[in-house]
């Protein structure tokens, strides 16, 4: 399993849509046809948004583990590096903050592993920065058509679109082949939440009270007026705290 | 239904910053969208006309009674609008310039055309001119990606039953294409512009099968734009979250670019 996530080939190749979205090949056919995943019912808002929020904890501990090394040293890349590890700390609080609001129990952080190569090298952990963020890319997508309300899915595609930038800019720092590596094709391929699991399950060292059966937290989540009108200002709050200036 | 929460701010303006006001205001209209199962009959019909083996089947698709009735585009009622309207081109300068595009998914996915059409040409034009440089590597595929975008959303309306846009004449000022800041900085624009606008419209596509295409297509925007902020010298990341923006707020923005 270890194996398979750090293969970006076989990961993609157990996404059985993984291979449609080609350049050039992009008809409206094939771009609908990956609706059949968005067609899955994955679980209700609250599901999706606790499945969110360990992606996002994994990424978080991710770049705060690897931005204290010393492995990114150009001034430029470790402000985009520095960027990343705080958009991925703000989708956190925004998602913990958004389930609050809705009635539903955020999961726990789980206990995160990495393996011990993970931050020997700028190598090592530019390529699994890039797994994580073309995963997290392709979760979001997965679960977009499968959200209920709308200002859940107006957040959740927003965060969406910012770890493609973020996937397009390690893909850059790597320096990876611009087709194939940094953009991947005319447009982006859902992954269904099992895939996404089993890829990312080998770093979740314990994940105690996850409840991530759906039929578990379905029943807790009550999207009446007031909850939801609830999780509308914790996105506003959000945004706020998290709107930020050029840098230049 | 007013749509233009931000009352005719420009889209440059605005993109920034929001005030929790006109958000709260937005949060609410979008909160009536109606749900995706709505979308049903469009997804069979285009999987019906599909090559690949996937004949009248389907059923597990067409779960929703109601659903299964008219093999026609025309089944989602909401959502069918007035495919024709999309042709007049006159509408540009009115206060609700959208109007032009129809109701519905199918005037989302004219506007989308309109933006795509744009960018395709900026790049086409961009990469003739031969002035990229290193950078050239990098903008190559996104040329291509907007090509495809074309392609899909116009094959796409034309599943659909309906007629699309046909493309605009576009202007670009004269450095566009002699000075490769300038043309990096366009594309920055460009780009920001085209993620604002697919936002803007997630929460207000009804099909479910339309809304993850649009998606799909609006991550592979946000990749553009962070390349192009970074080769810009830019923030390549200015939000934890995208922003969006609205249809007449996009069409102002892009306005300049649009020729008679």
């Amino acid at each position: 399993m270890l194996n398979s996530i750090w293969n970006r080939r076989s990961f993609l190749g157990r996404t059985a849509i993984g291979a449609g979205a080609v350049i050039g090949g992009s008809t409206a056919i094939e771009l609908l046809s990956t609706t059949r995943v968005w067609a899955a019912a994955e679980g209700s808002d609250g599901d999706i948004l606790n499945f969110a929020l360990t992606l996002e904890y994994l990424e978080a501990t991710f770049y705060e583990r690897g931005n204290a090394t010393s492995l990114i040293t150009d001034s430029r890349e470790k402000d985009i590096f520095a960027t990343i590890q705080k958009d991925e700390e703000a989708h956190v609080q925004a998602l913990t903050d958004t389930l609050t609001k809705l009635g539903v129990a955020p999961v726990a952080k789980p206990t995160i592993t990495f393996p011990a190569a993970t931050f020997a090298t700028r190598e090592s952990y530019l390529k699994l920065a890039m797994v994580f963020e073309n995963t997290g890319v392709g979760a979001y997508l997965g679960q977009a058509g499968s959200i209920t309300n709308k200002d859940i899915l107006q957040a959740a595609a927003g965060i969406f679109g910012v770890e493609a930038r973020h996937a397009a800019l390690i893909g850059v720092i790597s320096g990876a082949t611009p087709e194939g590596g940094i953009y991947k094709g005319a447009t982006e391929t859902p992954i269904a939440k099992a895939d996404v699991l089993a890829a990312v399950m080998p770093f979740l060292g314990g994940m105690p009270n996850t409840g991530f059966a759906p039929s578990q937290q379905s029943l807790t989540l009550l999207p009446t007026g007031l909850a939801i009108a609830g999780a509308a200002a914790a996105l506003v709050a959000f945004r706020t705290r998290g709107s930020r200036k050029p840098q230049q | 239904m007013n749509q233009d929460p931000f009352e005719g701010r420009s889209v440059i303006q605005f993109s920034d910053e929001r005030d929790r006001r006109a958000f709260l205001k937005y949060a609410t209209l979008v909160g009536v969208g109606g749900s995706l199962a709505a979308a049903l009959p469009i997804a069979n019909v285009l999987a019906a006309a599909s090559p690949s083996p996937s004949p009248s089947g389907a059923p597990s698709a067409s779960g929703s009674p109601s659903a299964s009735g008219s093999p026609s585009a025309s089944g989602a009622p909401s959502a069918s609008g007035s495919p024709s309207a999309s042709g007049s081109p006159s509408a540009s300068g009115s206060p609700s310039a959208a109007s032009q595009f129809g109701a519905g998914d199918v005037g989302i996915l004219n506007y989308a055309l309109t933006l795509e059409y744009l960018e395709a040409e900026f790049y086409q034009k961009g990469l003739a001119a031969n002035i990229l440089g290193d950078d050239e590597k990098y903008i190559t595929p996104i040329a291509a990606h907007e090509a495809a975008h074309v392609t899909a959303l116009t094959a796409t309306l034309t599943k659909l039953g309906a007629t699309p846009v046909t493309k605009p004449t576009f202007v670009f000022p004269p450095t566009t294409f002699t000075d490769k800041a300038t043309f990096v900085k366009t594309a920055v624009t460009f780009e920001e512009t085209g993620v604002k606008a697919y936002h803007g419209q997630v929460p207000l596509i009804k099909d479910g099968a339309i809304l993850g295409a649009a998606a799909s297509i609006a991550g592979v925007e946000s990749r553009h734009a962070a390349v192009l902020n970074y080769l810009a010298q830019m923030p390549p990341v200015p939000n934890p979250v995208e922003q969006h923006a609205t249809m007449d707020e996009t069409l102002t923005a892009i306005k300049p670019f649009l020729g008679a």
